[in-house]
């Protein structure tokens, strides 16, 4: 009865502390990092897991044999459970409303498992040790464990080890202290030997989560993006990281910044509306690349348009720019309009195929940085597109930066005037990106800059737009010749001009 | 001539010498063919599909080894004939039809049109079986120019009159890169870690290749020039072709390993043997034939298609359509009979025998098949030991992923590694609009030139599929790292007489010239063989001048 309490004892204690806090300071982050709100997001999430451990407490006494080996079997579960957590909740993002659901669910999981620790431990040592110096003893580790974890966790963990390896650290730690209880308490438990290797295959199974976590959120991706990222997925045509630092959301593709959403007003005001602006018959709208639904987002704003037909290569892009909550919250749920048509194919081999002509063509691709890429900047590619443009209507290509890459920029303006077409270009600046330059390109020979723009415009206005259309010397035009699919100078200029700033 | 006696005895040691060599070499081949299929394939290539393919060698071996075959039982006529439906004869035919010609046919031993410009196809491209490309031709050949405009391959002419190629069909950029010294550098002509003083003679070789291109002999003809009739007679250029293109740079001091590198994988390229083996003047002909200009393209640039030049060739065929018939094999031509040419024709899906009363005859065949064809009949001054033929073995390998290794370039059109024994490989894909395609096929050149011709022809008929897999496999692992596993098919085609190589003293030499001479008027010859060198403008020429010449008696 005086038996003082073993040290073993005590830093099980510590773990299971330790780990039941980390699991709710990984949920809480995950949350804030994936739906945003921090407030939000982490006072729901303890809320619930406090709640929880509160009905695992409850729960705790309708257990009343066997309660080593119950023990046992909670803390494997817990380890299994936490430390898969932040797996489950990285790989079922992309589904936003089940996503919550999954959370929650999770959350609740872990805290009647974690409620349930403690109270079975005291029962077990009760009859063993001084029941006032337990109480002591096993709080006050307890409270340790929970402020050395609340420590950790933003100051080692999370920079070092990532959200997704920290849980199966920690999920293995849970695991470990039930793997020493299967060997100190042996003789007194029945069935011993299944628990004892089921608590190895469960170490082993996390400890594999733990080498392998780089194939979830590969470790050095973070390393190369400074915000947290809170989206990753490979799909047949690219990479499609989504990260995100405070209310800034980035979308990359293959590594190269889609858009900010602090700044991407800018550029979609930008490319949309000195187009759209001059065009008040404007009824159909061919949008190609712009998967993100952005463009669409600015297109929408105006009640003549009747249909939009979206062209992107990539389904699962615009499946989740379309299915996403935070996403559909940035794009105004443009692709889910009825108006919109979303094509996915190949633009170039879609182009070819067309019949149907269009007011305007908003050409949104990523930029010529490569040979595939680089073929939907040729003359070819302009001379198809052409057809598709009514004689009144007018095209805009985003044409990467006048500024960083001049022979670039002028490349695609003297290409578009090779397909015979009437050139206008344009500049603005977008502060995630530098100076951004874009194209106009019309069958008719002279462009009006409009009087009157849509009214809740950000960014674009009549004097902005004139001061968009004038080019400083430094920005001048410079001599260029044709893009075309035999050359494909555009990429080679794109990457030596690019080269020298990156 | 002086020597003639040294001559015939060094042929009866070359002859037994051959037959040593070649029973060692196919009985090595055999004895390993027979372990792969006792072993099984080696296990990293078990997930390979494919087949080895090739022309219908037993069809042509039943004309080699004289095998029965029935006697014919009815006699057809017909104006004009044309035998072999590789470029030359679809060249003929087309001609023939252009002309007004309604009466004339095109026998075709293979089930198919197209010579050595076949092409095969699977669910994910078409692919060339051998010719993959033409470079923009010369803006004199208005023959060609006029074919290609037809074809649409030449869309119009700019205000200066030059031609404005399709730009679907200009290989897409980019379009060479070769693997040297660990890394892919752009263009093939070594570069990447070639030191200083190589560069200097890589860069003069070029400086000399350029005055040639634009030298004109004192006939004032072009020195060089496609078709290569329409070359320069001057003596000056001519001798060039009695010595080797290799001791030819030895004279002018080429010693440079990177420059005898590139220059042999040339001659490798477009006559399938090394510079030792060819003339200088073919040599050279290589780099100073060719001055077409484009409206839209770099001179040099090449015209290429997903079936390479089967594109080219449906052209033509297509136009001939009903005039061609294909498995019908021709066994004898008998020109005796002074009213007609007696052709005995075996139809292979029948399997019965005719004859073919022809007013004429083209035999767009090559000479060796031609030799058999016409029996006894001996062709004054053609001497058939004179025409070397390279084996080519053409693999056409299904990727679903490209690993690679070495840094630098990316996916080209024309893929090579330095001192590889292939030439490369041809990315059929590259003329896809797609952004991306998820698989693609290569097809992979190798030149069996290794020893003699027939010696590796003969090798070549002995191997099994899984010896080429032995032989392919490991070169393209060298190129890159981990493809075996990606590799999902490879079908082989072997050509046994791919092409015609320009030995030393053919192209400017008797044989050929006299090969070209016509049989009593009424038996005509078009064959790349004619020229010395297999490309398919001359193909497209010879097939003209014998129609021109059926049309004119």
């Amino acid at each position: 009865m005086n038996k003082k309490l073993p040290i073993l004892l005590l830093i099980s204690v510590f773990i299971i502390a330790t780990c039941g806090l980390i699991y709710e300071l990984i949920s809480g982050t995950l949350a804030s990092y994936l739906l945003g709100d921090s407030v939000t997001q982490f006072s729901t999430i303890i809320g619930v897991y406090l709640f929880s451990m509160g009905v695992g407490s409850w729960v705790s006494k309708y257990f009343d044999k066997n309660l080593l080996s119950w023990f046992i079997r909670i803390e494997i579960l817990v380890g299994l459970v936490g430390g898969t957590s932040s797996s489950i909740l990285f790989m079922v993002f992309e589904s936003v409303s089940s996503f919550r659901i999954v959370l929650y669910g999770l959350i609740s999981f872990t805290g009647i498992l974690v409620g349930l620790e403690i109270p079975l431990l005291m029962r077990i040592l009760k009859d063993r040790f001084e029941f006032k110096d337990l109480v002591s003893k096993v709080f006050t580790f307890d409270y340790i464990g929970a402020l050395i974890a609340s420590l950790v966790f933003p100051l080692v963990l999370i920079p070092y080890m990532g959200l997704v390896r920290t849980a199966y650290l920690f999920g293995m730690l849970n695991v470990l202290v039930a793997l020493v209880a299967c060997i100190v308490f042996g003789h007194e438990i029945k069935g011993v030997k299944y628990l004892k290797s089921a608590s190895i295959i469960s170490l082993l199974a996390l400890l594999a989560g733990f080498i392998f976590a780089e194939r979830i959120t590969s470790f050095s991706e973070s390393l190369t993006y400074s915000d947290t990222i809170i989206f990753s997925k490979s799909t047949p045509y690219q990479r499609i990281i989504i990260t995100k630092k405070g209310r800034d959301l980035r979308l990359f593709l293959n590594g190269n910044l889609q858009f900010s959403s602090v700044d991407e007003y800018r550029y979609h005001e930008a490319i949309i509306h000195p187009v759209l602006g001059a065009l008040p018959q404007a009824k159909n709208v061919l949008v190609m690349g712009g998967g993100d639904g952005l463009a669409v987002r600015e297109i929408l704003k105006y009640p003549q348009i009747q249909t939009v037909t979206l062209v992107d290569l990539d389904k699962e892009m615009t499946k989740l720019f379309r299915s996403n909550e935070m996403l559909l919250k940035l794009n105004k749920r443009s692709l889910l309009s009825p108006k919109v048509t979303v094509v996915n194919a190949d633009a170039f081999s879609w182009a070819r195929m067309q019949r149907k002509t269009y007011d305007a063509i908003i050409i949104d691709f990523p930029d010529p940085s490569n040979y595939s890429v680089g073929k939907l900047y040729t003359n070819t590619f302009y001379n198809i597109v052409k057809h598709l443009l009514n004689p009144d209507g007018i095209m805009v290509v985003q044409s990467t930066s006048p500024f960083v890459a001049p022979k670039s920029y002028w490349t695609v303006e003297k290409t578009l005037q090779s397909a015979g077409l009437h050139t206008v270009p344009y500049h603005n600046y977008v502060p995630s990106f530098g100076e951004w330059g874009y194209i106009m390109a019309m069958y008719k020979p002279v462009y009006k800059v409009p009087d009157t723009y849509l009214p809740g415009l950000r960014f674009v206005s009549k004097s902005c737009l004139e001061q968009m259309l004038f080019f400083p010397k430094d920005m001048a035009r410079v001599p260029a010749s044709v893009n075309r699919l035999n050359n494909q100078i555009l990429v080679k200029y794109f990457e030596e001009e690019w080269s020298t700033v990156l | 001539m002086r020597g003639g006696h040294r001559v015939f005895i060094n042929n009866a040691i070359g002859r037994r010498s051959f037959l040593i060599r070649a029973g060692l070499l196919t009985g090595s081949i055999l004895l390993n063919g027979c372990l792969r299929k006792l072993n099984g394939r080696k296990s990293e290539y078990a997930h390979i599909k494919g087949k080895l393919r090739g022309p219908n060698a037993k069809a042509g071996h039943i004309l080699r080894d004289k095998l029965p075959i029935p006697e014919p039982s009815l006699t057809t006529s017909v104006k004009t004939l044309i035998i072999g439906g590789g470029i030359s004869g679809l060249s003929a035919a087309r001609w023939l039809k252009k002309q007004g010609e309604t009466d004339f046919q095109l026998l075709e031993l293979e089930d198919h049109a197209g010579g050595n410009s076949y092409h095969g196809a699977n669910a994910v491209s078409a692919y060339p079986l051998g010719a993959h490309y033409i470079p923009i031709v010369n803006n004199e050949d208005s023959l060609l120019v006029d074919f290609l405009h037809e074809s649409q391959v030449i869309t119009h002419f700019d205000e200066h009159g030059l031609p404005f190629y399709n730009e679907y069909y200009l290989c897409f950029d980019p379009e060479e890169r070769l693997l040297i010294n660990g890394h892919w550098q752009e263009g093939i002509v070594p570069d990447f870690g070639v030191p200083p003083e190589e560069r200097k003679q890589i860069e003069a070789f070029f400086r000399l290749m350029t005055a040639f291109k634009n030298a004109k002999g004192n006939d004032g003809r072009y020195a060089f020039n496609i078709p290569i009739d329409a070359s320069s007679a001057d003596r000056e250029y001519r001798k060039l072709d009695k010595l080797s293109f290799k001791d030819y740079l030895q004279q002018q001091g080429f010693t440079s390993e990177y420059l005898l590198w590139y220059l042999n994988y040339c001659c490798k390229d477009d006559y399938g043997t090394p510079a030792i083996n060819v003339s200088a003047w073919a040599g050279i002909h290589y780099f100073a034939s060719r001055k077409g200009k484009a409206a839209n393209a770099e001179p040099n640039s090449v015209i290429t298609w997903p079936e390479g030049n089967g594109w080219l060739m449906k052209q033509l065929r297509d136009y001939v359509k009903g005039h061609i018939i294909t498995s019908h094999m021709v066994y004898s031509i008998d020109v005796s009979d002074n009213e007609h040419i007696k052709v005995k024709v075996f139809d292979l899906k029948k399997q019965t025998s005719y004859t073919i009363d022809a007013g004429k005859v083209i035999m767009a065949s090559p000479q060796f098949v031609n030799q058999k064809l016409l029996g006894g009949f001996s062709r004054k001054g053609v001497n058939y030991a004179d025409m070397h033929y390279a084996p080519w073995l053409i693999a056409n390998i299904t990727v679903n992923k490209l690993p690679t290794a070495a840094k630098g370039m990316v996916l080209c059109w024309d893929n090579v590694a330095y001192g590889t024994p292939s030439v490369g490989y041809v990315n059929a894909n590259q003329q896809d609009l797609k952004v991306i395609e998820e698989k693609k096929v290569l097809t992979y050149y190798l030149p069996l030139c290794d020893k003699e011709p027939r010696l590796s022809r003969l090798a070549a008929y002995t191997r099994i599929y899984e010896q080429w897999l032995d032989i392919v496999v490991p070169e393209l692992e060298q190129m890159h790292p981990e493809i075996t596993q990606h590799i999902e098919e490879i079908e082989f085609w072997l050509w046994g007489h791919g092409m015609i190589s320009p030995a030393v003293n053919y192209i400017w030499g008797d044989t050929r010239k006299n090969a070209q001479a016509s049989i009593n008027n009424k038996i005509f010859f078009a064959h790349t063989d004619l020229s010395g060198i297999s490309i398919f403008e001359e193909a497209f020429h010879h097939g003209i001048s014998a129609a021109q010449q059926v049309l004119a008696g």
